[in-house]
């Protein structure tokens, strides 16, 4: 069984009067325990829908999304996963620690547990300086390692990451980037969207092309740049895309 | 139980941050202080107005501060996102409904304190010990705010914050008229306007019930058994309007 997986998954935007705009159709996606899935597409290509719809934020349209077997609002599925939203924002009050506090208590972790798992992921992220610092005080890079972390606190065997190095500098991308292939050496799974495809390129054992809604291409890297007669992943990108445009004109 | 009250602490801190609720709770304190300066009324007269100003200060105000909090309760989290990383964690719509709730009646009962104890300090000051009626009259008016927040935040579930404000404000204002409506309606031959009216009064709640301060000032006791009453039909409304923002959230896509 798929540890992730999306079944006929359908999002359509009520905006008014008549006015509907398709996030995602028809979506088939099936990742399997260990993997490290990279969801890649253009703006407002459904990546965000996507992982919106796994995780309960959004309600589709029609389909089915499932974690483990489970719909996206099963609190003991959630236990099992860490989520990073894009341009992460939190309780601007809050401290580093108080905002890992708040949410280790929300997984119902013994505070011995949440003081432990603070201090190792605070070390992991670099924020061991910035304890004290209020999140309104954090940078751009600093809110998205802090929101790593918190996706981190339950110790998650899923990890749903959205465009988690937007706002980072290349030394934090690459650090990012390091961590990502060690949690998933340590047997997690990842789900990551992103449009930065040096990124995806380097951890991701799969992906999946999405456009205008569209699931238009899924597999291994390897295979895909075989199939487009691609040398690089932006080759193959864009080379996808074009002949989605081609084949379904606006 | 225990996430609900997770969130209740969360939701009580952020409103500690926000000054608008430090300065309705200053607006409150000054009102309830300013009535003392009725000192070229007599002795009882003075303390009649000390009791009348400080019960509709503290009515009011706490109505202000009911209806603000509750409202940036739930939009601020829709607003500045912070409800996605909330929403991917192991709890659940209702979770989140209650726990705002809880953190509304944390705050509330706060600043409510707060007035009660300036408006007790006042009475002590000059002279006179509160008796239990006073007593009663604050309990109901807790009651109330808490009643005028969970409609609030019900509405905060579905609505703009500018629909809710407007409504909300004007629920407040109907809701303690609606005993001078129901005599109104009652001398109406119109059977279709006499249908509404009835309707209208079963689904406003009556502010008035709570307002027995007038009777608490002029030294009219107020039983036991109507405040019971009372703070039950108050309860009823609370859960109905919580159960109705559960509901909506659970529908609402954020």
């Amino acid at each position: 069984m798929a540890l992730i997986e999306t079944k006929e998954l359908t999002k359509i935007y009520e905006l008014g009067w008549k006015k509907r705009v398709v996030g995602l159709n028809r979506v088939n996606l099936q990742i399997e325990e260990g993997e490290i899935f990279g969801i890649l597409g253009p703006n407002g290509s459904g990546k965000t829908t996507c992982l919106k719809l796994l995780l309960g934020v959004l309600f589709p349209t029609s389909g089915e999304a499932l974690i483990m077997g489970k719909g996206p609002l099963d609190v003991e599925m959630k236990k099992n996963v860490g989520f990073l939203p894009e341009n992460p924002y939190y309780y601007d009050y809050l401290t580093g620690p108080e905002l890992l506090k708040f949410y280790g208590r929300l997984f119902d972790l013994a505070p011995e547990t949440i003081r432990k798992r603070t201090g190792e992921l605070l070390e992991l992220v670099g924020l061991n300086d910035a304890k004290r610092l209020a999140l309104r005080h954090y940078s751009k890079g600093m809110l998205e390692r802090i929101g790593l972390a918190a996706s981190l606190i339950n110790d998650p065997k899923i990890l749903v990451l959205d465009e988690p190095t937007t706002g980072l500098d290349p030394i934090g991308c690459k650090e990012t980037r390091d961590l990502l292939l060690r949690l998933n050496q340590e047997g997690k799974t990842i789900l990551l969207s992103s449009h930065f495809l040096s990124e995806v390129e380097r951890v991701c054992s799969r992906i999946a092309i999405f456009h205008r809604g569209n699931l238009i291409e899924l597999g291994t890297l390897k295979d895909l740049l075989v199939q487009y007669e691609a040398s690089t992943l932006e080759d193959l990108f864009v080379k996808s895309i074009e002949k989605f445009d081609q084949q379904h004109p606006a | 139980m225990k996430k609900i009250w997770v969130i209740a602490q969360n939701t009580f801190h952020e409103s500690l941050r926000k000054r608008t609720l430090y300065i309705v709770l200053v607006f409150g304190l000054v009102v309830i202080g300013a009535s003392k300066f009725f000192s070229f009324l007599t002795a009882q007269e003075e303390l009649k107005m000390i009791q009348d100003v400080s019960f509709s200060a503290i009515e009011f105000f706490g109505a202000l501060i009911a209806i603000f909090g509750a409202l940036g309760a739930i939009s601020s989290e829709i607003e500045k996102r912070t409800i996605y990383t909330l929403l991917s964690k192991p709890i659940t719509r209702y979770h989140f409904v209650i726990g705002k709730f809880v953190g509304q009646i944390l705050i509330l009962l706060v600043n409510f304190l707060l007035l009660c104890l300036f408006f007790v300090g006042l009475l002590l000051f000059k002279k006179s010990v509160p008796n239990i009626e006073i007593f009663k009259a604050l309990f109901l008016i807790f009651v109330e705010l808490l009643l005028i927040s969970s409609i609030t935040l019900a509405l905060a579930t579905f609505t703009s914050d500018a629909f809710n404000i407007i409504f909300s404000f004007f629920l407040y204002i109907v809701g303690h008229l609606t005993s001078y409506g129901r005599q109104l309606i009652e001398r109406t031959e119109n059977i279709i306007l006499k249908g509404l009216g009835d309707m209208l009064y079963t689904i406003v709640p009556n502010y008035e019930n709570f307002a027995i301060r007038d009777k608490v000032v002029v030294g009219v006791p107020v039983s036991w058994q109507y405040v019971g009453k009372t703070v039950s039909y108050g309860l009823i409304y609370i859960v109905i309007a919580i159960l109705i923002g559960i509901y909506c959230f659970q529908k609402r896509e954020v």
